[in-house]
C-alpha cells in the first residue's frame, strides 16, 4: 500500500482532526482514514456507497452526541432495555461503545441514528454475547435526510447465544448499517431482519457478514426494501462457513420493489462455504408493484396513493414481524406506515 | 338511463407494443332496476368492456362515450368511478398478500364514503355490517382475517367478490363470469347474494357463457357480443337459444 501520494479531502482531514488522541476503534478509524482515505466505490466493500463522495460537504470536525449510554463499557442487567440516540452534528465525528450481554441474560438494545445536514457520523459497537445470552437489537435510521451516517457493529456470540437484529432504514444522503457477526454454532442462533424504504435521493446500505466458525449454527436473514425515483438501495450479504462449521443451516433472502424506473437497487448476496455438509441458500429478487393488484384496490375505491401504500406496506412489513417486543414492533410498523403515506 | 354506452371503441397495447382494437363500436343501455346479461364467445371482448367501464389503465377509449347516471365517466380514475357506485366482480379476483380482507374492505368502504362526502363507518359499526353480510354468504370470520384472495379456491374468491359487493352496496354491478369455478351449492349462494342486491335503483350487467347462472338470476335483457360489438339483443329466451345453438351464426355476422 502506497500512502505517500494520498491527498486528503476536507472531510478526511476533518475526521482525522476530530479523532486526535483517540484510542481503540476510533484510533483505528483515524489511521485507516489517514492511510486510505474514506472508502470510495473502488473499494469492493463500498462499491455502491461512495462515502468520500457523500461526505463532500463536510469540512470541519463535528460531534456525535450519544444519548442513553452511561458508560463506554456496559454489562446490562437481565431484562434491561437500552435506548440509544446517536446524533451526528454537522462536521465529521465518530463514537463507539462496548456492550457485553452476560451469560443467560436477555437484553434489548434500540439505536436511533440521526444525522444533521453536513454531518458525517461514524458509530461503532462491539458486542459480546456470553453463553446462552440473548440480544434483541433494533436499529432505526429515520432521521438523517441530508446527512451521512455509518453504523457498524462487530458482534461475537458464544455457544447457545441468540441474536435477533432488526434494522429499519429510511435512508440519508448516505446511510449504512454494517454488521459483522461471529457465529460459533453450538446452539447459537442468528436472525437478521432488515427493511429499507427510500424516497427520492435517499441512499441506504445494508451490509452484513456472518462468519460461521463452529458446527450446527442457524442463521436466518430477510431483508426487504423499496426505492422510489432516484432512491438507491444497497444490500450486501455474506455468509462465510468455515470447514469446522459442519451442519450449518443458513438462509439469506433479499427482496426489493423498484417503485419507479429511476430507482436503483444493487444487491450482492454471497456464500463462501468451506464445509461440505451444510444447508445454505440465498435468494434475491427485484420487482415492481403489482399493477393488477393496484387496479383491483382502486376499483374498490381506494385512492391510488393509499392503495400503493398498502401494497408496499404489506410487502415490506414482514421482517418487522420478528421484533420480539410488541410495542416496539407496532411503533416501527407505525413509522413505516407514516413514511409510506408521505412517499412522493 | 343509468348506464349508457355509445359506439364505444377501445384498444389495448399488446406485450410486443402493437395496438390492438378490441371494442369496435359497442352500444348498450341499462336502466336502473334492470339486470342485463352479456353472452359471447371467448375473446369477444367481454372482460375488456368491464375494464374500460371501470377505468383500468391500458384500456384506452378511442371513440364513443360512457355515461353513468347521465355523467360522462370516460376520463375518471378507477377510484372515482368506484365512489360513484360502479363495482366490478372480477373474472379473476386478484390476490393481495399481507392485506387482511377485513382491513381492505373497511378501508375501501370508508374511502368511498369519504369521496362521496359521507361520514366514515366506525370500527364496531363495520364489524356488525360485515358479520351480517358474511353470514348471508356463508363466509367465516376466519376467512375474512386472511389476506385478500390469498389461498382461496376459485369458488371462494367468487363468493368473496359478492360479499364485497354486499358490503360496499354499489349502484351498478358488473359481474364478469362470476359463475365460473362455482359448484352447484356455491352457485346458489352466490346467486342469492346477487338477487339480494337487485333493487329499483340498482343496475347490473352479468357477463357469462352459460345459461346456468341465468337460471338463478333472471335477466331483463340478454345481449350477444361478438368481435367487440353487441350483435343481437333480446329477452331471457335469447339466452336459452344461445345455449342450444351456440354462437356460430353471430360470429359470421360480426366478422
Ligand atoms: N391487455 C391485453 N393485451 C393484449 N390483448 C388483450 C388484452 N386484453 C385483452 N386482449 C385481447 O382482446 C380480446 C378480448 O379479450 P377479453 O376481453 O378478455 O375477452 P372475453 O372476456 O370476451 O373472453 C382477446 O383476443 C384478448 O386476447
Ligand atoms: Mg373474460
Amino acid at each position: 500500500m502506497t500512502t505517500a501520494a494520498l491527498t486528503h479531502t476536507p472531510a478526511e482531514q476533518a475526521l482525522i482532526e476530530a479523532l486526535q488522541g483517540a484510542t481503540g476503534w476510533r484510533a483505528q478509524l483515524r489511521e485507516a482514514t489517514r492511510e486510505q482515505g474514506l472508502p470510495t466505490k473502488r473499494n469492493e466493500l463500498w462499491k455502491w456507497s461512495d462515502l468520500r463522495r457523500a461526505a463532500n460537504d463536510v469540512s470541519a470536525a463535528g460531534e456525535l452526541v450519544v444519548d442513553g449510554l452511561d458508560a463506554a463499557f456496559l454489562r446490562p442487567d437481565d431484562g434491561a432495555r437500552l435506548n440509544l440516540t446517536l446524533t451526528a452534528k454537522p462536521g465529521a465525528s465518530a463514537a463507539d461503545a462496548e456492550v457485553t450481554v452476560p451469560a443467560g441474560h436477555a437484553v434489548t438494545l434500540v439505536e436511533h441514528y440521526r444525522a444533521e445536514a453536513g454531518a458525517l457520523g461514524n458509530w461503532h459497537l462491539k458486542i459480546t454475547l456470553e453463553t446462552g445470552a440473548r440480544l434483541d437489537r433494533v436499529c432505526i435510521a429515520a432521521d438523517a435526510p441530508d446527512g451521512v451516517f455509518v453504523s457498524s457493529a462487530e458482534i461475537v456470540l458464544a455457544p447457545g447465544a441468540v441474536l435477533n437484529q432488526r434494522t429499519l432504514d429510511f435512508g440519508a444522503k448516505l446511510s449504512r448499517i454494517e454488521t459483522h457477526i461471529t457465529h460459533p454454532g453450538e446452539g447459537a442462533d442468528v436472525d437478521l431482519g432488515g427493511v429499507y424504504l427510500l424516497d427520492a435521493k435517499h441512499h441506504a446500505d445494508t451490509t452484513t457478514v456472518v462468519h460461521h466458525t463452529g458446527p450446527g449454527g442457524q442463521t436466518r436473514q430477510l431483508v426487504k426494501g423499496a426505492a422510489a425515483s432516484h432512491g438507491h438501495g444497497v444490500f450486501q450479504g455474506k455468509f462465510i462457513v468455515d470447514r469446522a462449521a459442519q451442519q450449518t443451516d443458513a438462509r439469506m433472502t433479499h427482496r426489493a420493489l423498484m417503485l419507479d424506473d429511476r430507482a436503483e437497487i444493487d444487491a450482492k448476496p454471497e456464500l463462501e462455504i468451506y464445509a461440505d455438509d451444510v444447508q445454505c441458500a440465498h435468494g434475491n429478487a427485484l420487482g415492481a408493484i403489482d399493477e393488477t393488484a393496484l387496479f383491483y384496490m382502486r376499483q374498490r375505491g381506494l385512492p391510488a396513493p393509499k392503495a400503493r401504500a398498502l401494497l408496499i406496506e404489506s410487502f415490506l412489513a414482514e421482517p418487522l414481524d420478528g421484533i420480539a417486543d410488541e410495542s416496539l414492533r407496532e411503533t416501527l410498523k407505525g413509522e413505516l406506515r407514516n413514511r409510506l403515506e408521505a412517499l412522493s | 338511463m343509468m348506464l349508457k354506452i355509445e359506439n364505444l371503441h377501445c384498444k389495448v397495447e399488446t406485450a410486443d407494443g402493437e395496438e390492438k382494437p378490441i371494442l369496435k363500436g359497442l352500444s348498450l343501455e341499462v336502466p336502473a332496476g334492470e339486470v342485463h346479461a352479456i353472452m359471447g364467445p371467448n375473446g369477444s371482448g367481454k372482460s375488456t368492456l368491464s375494464y374500460v367501464l371501470t377505468g383500468r389503465e391500458g384500456y384506452d377509449v378511442t371513440g364513443g362515450a360512457i355515461a353513468f347516471g347521465g355523467e360522462d365517466i370516460g376520463e375518471m380514475e378507477p377510484e372515482e368511478r368506484a365512489a360513484k357506485g360502479l363495482y366490478l366482480s372480477f373474472q379473476y379476483p386478484v390476490e393481495i398478500p399481507g392485506v387482511p380482507t377485513i382491513t381492505f374492505l373497511k378501508e375501501a368502504l370508508n374511502a368511498q364514503r369519504k369521496a362521496r362526502g359521507e361520514t366514515e363507518v366506525s370500527a364496531p359499526e363495520f364489524m356488525k355490517l360485515i358479520r351480517e353480510k358474511a353470514k348471508q354468504l356463508g363466509v367465516s370470520m376466519d376467512m375474512l382475517k386472511r389476506a385478500v384472495n390469498v389461498g382461496f379456491s376459485g369458488g371462494e374468491k367468487k363468493r368473496m367478490e359478492i360479499l364485497q359487493a354486499l358490503v360496499l352496496e354499489p349502484k351498478f354491478l358488473i359481474l364478469d363470469e362470476t359463475d365460473s369455478g362455482l359448484d352447484i351449492d356455491a352457485l346458489k349462494t352466490v346467486s342469492d347474494g346477487v338477487n339480494a342486491l337487485r333493487a329499483p335503483d340498482r343496475g347490473m350487467l352479468v357477463i357469462t357463457h352459460y345459461q346456468r347462472l341465468l337460471d338463478h338470476i333472471t335477466p331483463d335483457r340478454v345481449h350477444v357480443m361478438a368481435n367487440g360489438r353487441i350483435v343481437k339483443s333480446g329477452g331471457p329466451e335469447l339466452a336459452r337459444e344461445l345455449e342450444a345453438e351456440g354462437y356460430d351464426k353471430y360470429l359470421g355476422e360480426a366478422a
